[in-house]
């Protein structure tokens, strides 16, 4: 894993490849379970359950058409979507109708009196795996959980 | 476990100065318990009306501000800067 972790370093010092692309290599080199055969004195520790992200992140990076760059970073507990979302669940039932007719006329067709404190905890929990990267000419915006 | 302060830093184009404020949470509640004294009834009347039990929302409340623990807003720009850390 050092030696992959070394040409990534290599590859960014030589400008082959962008800050941005040595950070995903890197963290695809150590989400990846161990092959056997960067175990030279076999020490390392065998991977353990996979670890549950804590957070959220989101960050957007704008280069600025002239106005100069604008960086975003923010990073919210898992545990607040969490509590969040039980707030969502106690909507009283004539503010939900209201809500769906909202949502209805916007086209979502979603009914929030189906959506119960169990379901959200389960889509909440099914966020660990999320990453949306957007790669425009002037922003960039990566949300991923860790 | 709940949060207990909040640190703030901005930065903005004409001072160049950072300044910093950190908040502990225990302060701000002990300034907003009259508030929240004086508020407490009258949520109370108005769930009583809408007929709607109260304690699952202020539970929810409570949980979303023990929730906040960890959080992270940081946006640089450059006219200002502005971060926002609960700790």
């Amino acid at each position: 894993m050092h030696e992959n972790r070394r040409q990534i370093l290599e590859m960014l010092a030589t400008g082959k490849i962008t800050a941005d692309e040595a950070e995903r290599l890197i963290s695809a080199v150590e989400k990846e379970p161990s092959n056997g055969a960067s175990q030279p004195n076999g020490s390392d520790p065998q991977p353990g359950p996979k670890t549950k992200p804590k957070y959220v992140r989101v960050v957007v990076d704008d280069n600025g058409k002239g106005t100069g760059a604008t960086k975003v970073n923010i990073r919210v507990p898992m545990q607040l979507l969490r509590s969040g979302v039980k707030l969502a669940a106690l909507i009283p039932k004539a503010a939900q109708e209201h809500v769906n007719d909202a949502l209805h006329e916007h086209g979502v067709q979603l009914d929030l009196s189906q959506i119960k404190p169990e379901n959200l905890e389960e889509l909440v929990d099914q966020l660990d795996e999320l990453t949306v990267d957007v790669d425009d000419k002037d922003v960039k915006v990566r949300i991923f959980c860790e | 476990m709940i949060p207990y302060s909040a640190a703030i830093r901005i930065r903005n184009e004409r001072s160049h100065r950072t300044q910093r404020w950190i908040i502990p949470f225990w302060l701000a509640g002990l300034l907003l318990l009259p508030v929240a004294l004086l508020l407490l009834p009258l949520i109370f009347l108005v769930s009583a009306i809408a007929r709607i039990n109260p304690f699952p929302i202020l539970h929810a409340f409570w949980q979303i501000f023990v929730a906040l623990k960890g959080t992270v807003v940081e946006v640089d720009d450059p006219h200002c800067f502005v971060s926002v850390e609960v700790s």
